[in-house]
């Protein structure tokens, strides 16, 4: 094979290359791959929002996993959930479970009880006075002889004022699952419910994908030594998301990389009928995603499983390189004046100026997500930027080495050249029905434009819609629901962010009681600040005074104050007690409760949640009614999670449509450059803005919301197509648009790479990932669109043809 | 009023009071206002606990009970929700969250109505004696509020209910007499 360029530069190119390649491989097994749904969630939302974003990423709603058993009788559901919930409990890998026996608070219960003269709001100097005694054993008297006062029987001596029984009534929920058979269940019933809170982090998708398993396991036991089959799993909840997201992407991305590969090389082997032809043509792509991988995994430390999805994407533009060398470096004959020309001196000389621009208009698009506040679209930006500029170079330096002649085989590419040539003949008769078309598309969307847009950020999740009905109808169940409001207080420290829960809570008290409000959640139940410890601790009176104030109290009535000894004793015992704190909580059963609502901030601080839950037929004006309460409480917020984060997505929408339009701008500036000349310029982007406006209007007509990853979509049909209309462009003005054979390789080349970028987006609008599918389902129509258009838009040279007449459209 | 038009056919009936016959009694009720005077016989305590206060129900599901001595106190159901009042504080509940508290209102709201439905949900219900003179023995269904409450007895006459009866399995219990606040004149010829 005789070399192209010098032997010597030929070496050190190929050497540079290998090296190049050794060096990515060498950054890519060092990078840690991740699929959690971090990528989905905004990097910098405003500081609003961080904790709540925090919350999502690390915190206990992404640790919590709901579990259904369906199917079989009420009786073996309630059976099986018991011997589920134990294997749970026993297995280590979760911190808490929940399925409605014992409300889960007897291991937290002889905690509580211990401490309950620190953690009763009602322990006041008022509580131990004659009066306030009398008081507070009539009312733990009025419980008794009836069911609820059985639980409280056996404590009576104990706890006389119900101290005991304050605590619990702050501690159980409005709003609980039902029970039935002693477990919970559905309220329209024909399921048993759980909920389990997985001990390994959140961002150990290892940890939850074992703790899953165990899960799964666990049910398997069940079922082998159940009596009554036919009892059905069913789980939700972050933990599930992220471990099946990641798995889905692991097994989608390695389909769709091999289904990309060989779809493209039956294509290339049509096309060449070369099998050196073929390998050359995949190295660029190789090249571009080991070049693209390695980026992200130096810019951001990791690379997000969704990244390489968005990488066979690649596969499509990359190798529309290769096919524009291969069939466009074509040896020329000797010219009248200057020596015969080698293929790949020809096409540095004639096309690889398009390709550059081209290349140079795509990166302008990507650089703009770079800059974008999804990680996921950050990677994306980089990835595409730099695995383009990898393949371009591969192109531009190691193919001429390889096959300095292009490709030699003729496969179909005459046929392809002239069925192209006969489509760009017919084509611009129809400009005119095509803007009418265009100008009917615009009109259509200024109408449709209020519900073009998704604004719900569930558009960008990874999540099935199945799987988030499942998740609703757990969530119900449950009572669980993500999307109530809440309210967060912050303190520089763990005494400082208490005691405004405390202060929050009180003033959510006054709310509670006037009926606004069914209930709140708060860290002070479990754990006040030390102040408020100390206070209640120092109420306590010595055991001659209480029992001086308990023999006035109970005189006359039906508790004998002999009987009340271990009461006496009990305060004694507490008055010396030193308040509970955050250490003294470590490893025990209340910590998980508390960590739920008491987080530590990376920047030191800390934040209490305070989850409130809304009065039946109050959900109107709460926001406003909450926050007007609330005022003055330093550091409080009240957010609506759900209109927050959706809040959130309109806010990353419109950045990323500002860096979408830039983007695009820069397409134009630089293709401008390039043009030097407006009539040229409109040529070029009529095309581009028609293809752009057909799309969507498809889009719309099918009844498809647009988000974040459709506007990607676009910008990927701008800086594809943008290489079709300037190959037109270089045809035109490099006056090869003439019938010749040149032409024909040229046009065969574009359709070949349009097919090749038609077939590998639509192989991933197949895709079950509800992001790869977006950018699929717009950039496979749009692509083909984009070059038809630029075929039927392409300005003809003068008296070339029937077509020519139409000029100056 | 409904219940002159049902007391002609209770008249007719020669088979003897059965359940259904007291849920056509009963439900003929829509809604009723009563004073009430319980009495909770505890093991450990020296003397009976006593409350009074007025019950209130309307059909189809909501029932509250005021008690007004010794201490204030509300509790009033609605549907699944339930909101306490007491010492000042206010909470709300899902019902059915807490079984032993729906068998009990149930087997009050359910005589109330005529629900018979939801009486045969939680107990195995028995009736004894005349339309004038009716008594509603509820046994616990379900073992497991059976270790809780033993039985239930729920006497009246027509439609009004008088006297709810409560056994605890521990041997304490309950007795709530009941005095029709704002009985309507015709209801007094269906017990005679």
């Amino acid at each position: 094979m005789t070399l192209g360029p010098s032997r010597h530069r030929s070496a050190a190119v190929l050497f540079a290359w290998a090296l190049a390649m050794a060096l990515c491989v060498g950054v890519i097994v060092r990078t840690p791959f991740t699929a959690d749904l971090s990528a989905f969630l905004p990097a910098k939302p405003d500081p609003r929002q961080q904790v709540l974003i925090e919350q999502l990423q690390s915190g206990v709603a992404a640790r919590t996993l709901l579990i259904g058993i369906d199917g079989g009788t009420p009786a073996s559901r309630a059976d099986a959930s018991r011997r589920l919930a134990d294997a749970l409990r026993q297995s280590g890998q979760f911190e808490q479970v929940h399925n409605g026996v014992g409300d889960g608070f007897e291991l937290v219960g002889t905690w509580l009880f211990e401490n309950r003269y620190a953690l009763s709001p009602a322990v006041a100097p008022a509580r131990f006075t004659a009066e306030g005694l009398r008081d507070a054993i009539g009312e733990t008297l009025s419980l008794l002889g009836t069911p609820a006062g059985n639980a409280i029987k056996p404590l009576l001596e104990r706890d006389p004022t119900g101290e005991a029984m304050r605590i619990a009534e702050g501690l159980i929920p409005a709003q609980a699952p039902k029970v039935e058979d002693g477990v919970w269940v559905a309220r329209q019933g024909g399921r048993a419910v759980l909920l389990a809170g997985v001990r390994a982090p959140g961002a150990d998708l290892d940890g939850q994908s074992a703790a899953l398993d165990a899960v799964r396991s666990a049910f398997t036991g069940l079922s082998a030594q159940n009596q009554n089959p036919g009892l059905t799993l069913k789980m939700s909840g972050a933990p599930l998301f992220a471990v099946e997201s990641r798995a889905q992407i692991e097994t989608e991305v390695k389909q769709l990389a091999i289904a990309g590969t060989l779809l493209m090389s039956g294509l290339l082997w049509l096309a060449f009928a070369s099998l050196p032809a073929l390998l050359v043509a995949l190295l660029p792509v190789l090249t571009g995603v080991l070049v693209g991988v390695a980026a992200v995994g130096l810019g951001f430390g990791q690379v997000h499983g969704i990244t390489l999805g968005f990488g066979t994407t690649l596969i499509g533009e990359a190798v529309d390189y290769a096919i524009y060398y291969l069939i466009q470096a074509q040896p020329q004959p000797q010219a009248s004046a200057g020596p015969a020309k080698r293929g790949w001196q020809h096409w540095l000389a004639t096309s690889w100026p398009t390709v550059r621009l081209g290349l140079l208009t795509s990166i302008a698009g990507f650089t703009a997500l770079a800059f974008s506040g999804f990680p996921g679209l950050a990677q994306l930006g980089v990835f595409s930027t730099a695995g383009l500029i990898g393949a371009a170079l591969a192109t531009r330096y190691v193919l001429p080495v390889l096959l300095p002649d292009g490709a030699q085989g003729r496969g179909l590419r005459r046929v392809l050249g002239r069925a192209a040539s006969r489509l760009v003949g017919a084509l611009p008769r129809w400009r005119r029905s095509l803007i009418a078309l265009g100008f009917v598309a615009a009109a259509g969307l200024v109408w449709h434009a209020p519900r073009l847009w998704s604004t719900d950020l569930a558009s960008l999740s990874p999540i099935t819609p199945e799987a988030l009905a499942l998740d609703a109808s757990l969530r119900a169940d449950l009572t669980a629901s993500e999307g109530g409001t809440l309210v967060i207080v912050q303190g520089a420290d763990v005494q400082a962010a208490l005691e405004a829960a405390e202060a929050v809570g009180a003033r959510l008290d006054t709310l509670v009681n006037a009926g606004e409000l069914a209930g709140y959640n708060s860290v002070a139940r479990w754990l006040p600040s030390t102040a408020t410890q100390r206070a209640r601790l120092a109420s306590l009176p010595d055991a001659a005074t209480l029992e001086a104030a308990l023999a006035q109290a109970s005189a006359g009535g039906p508790l004998k104050a002999e009987r009340l000894a271990p009461f006496v004793a009990a305060v004694q015992a507490a008055r010396s007690r030193a308040p509970v704190t955050i250490d003294d909580l470590r490893g025990s059963a209340a910590a998980p409760l508390v960590e739920a609502l008491l987080l530590k901030r990376p920047n030191g601080g800390w934040a209490a949640l305070l989850p409130l839950q809304p009065a039946p037929g109050k959900r109107e004006n709460h926001h406003a009614q909450i926050a007007a309460a609330l005022q003055g409480v330093p550091g409080v917020q009240v957010l609506d999670i759900k209109p927050e984060l959706d809040r959130l997505y309109a806010r990353y929408l419109a950045e990323a449509q500002a860096q979408t339009a830039l983007g695009a701008l820069a397409v134009v500036l630089l293709m401008a450059g390039w043009l030097r000349s407006w009539r040229r310029l409109l040529a070029v982007c009529q095309p581009l803005v028609l293809a752009v406006l057909l799309t969507v209007a498809l889009l719309a007509l099918a009844g498809v919301q647009l988000s974040i990853l459709h506007l990607v979509g676009l910008l990927l049909v701008v800086a594809v197509g943008s290489n079709y209309a300037l190959f037109f462009d270089m045809l035109v003005h490099g006056r090869q648009l003439d019938g010749s054979a040149e032409e024909s390789d040229t046009l065969a080349s574009l359709a070949l790479a349009n097919l090749t970028t038609v077939l590998s987006f639509g192989l991933i609008a197949l895709s079950d990932i509800p992001a790869l599918s977006a950018i699929g389902r717009v950039v496979a129509p749009g692509a083909l669109l984009a070059l038809l258009l630029a075929a039927a838009f392409a300005p003809r040279r003068r008296g070339a043809g029937p077509a020519g007449a139409v000029r100056g459209v | 009023m409904g219940l002159l038009l049902a007391a002609p056919r209770l008249h007719a009936q020669t088979a003897p009071f059965d359940l259904p016959a007291l849920a056509a009694l009963l439900s003929t009720r829509k809604s009723a206002e009563a004073r009430f005077v319980e009495e909770r016989f505890v093991a450990g305590l020296d003397q009976p606990l006593r409350s009074s206060g007025t019950l209130s129900f309307s059909a189809p599901s909501r029932f509250v009970r005021t008690t007004l001595e010794p201490r204030p106190e509300v509790m009033a159901v609605e549907g699944n929700d339930v909101t306490l009042q007491r010492g000042g504080r206010t909470r709300r509940m899902s019902l059915d969250a807490v079984p032993e508290a729906t068998a009990l209102v149930e087997a009050i709201r359910g005589t109330l109505t005529g629900d018979m439905a939801a009486l045969r949900r939680h107990y195995q219900p028995r009736v004894e004696g005349s339309a004038a003179r009716w008594r509603l023995l509820l046994t616990p269904n379900s073992q497991r509020i059976g270790t809780q409450v033993k039985q239930l007895e729920l006497e009246g006459s027509g439609a009004d209910l008088r006297h709810v009866e409560v056994l605890l399995t521990g041997g304490d219990r309950s007795v709530m007499s009941i005095e029709p606040s704002d009985r309507p004149a015709p209801t007094r010829p269906v017990g005679k």
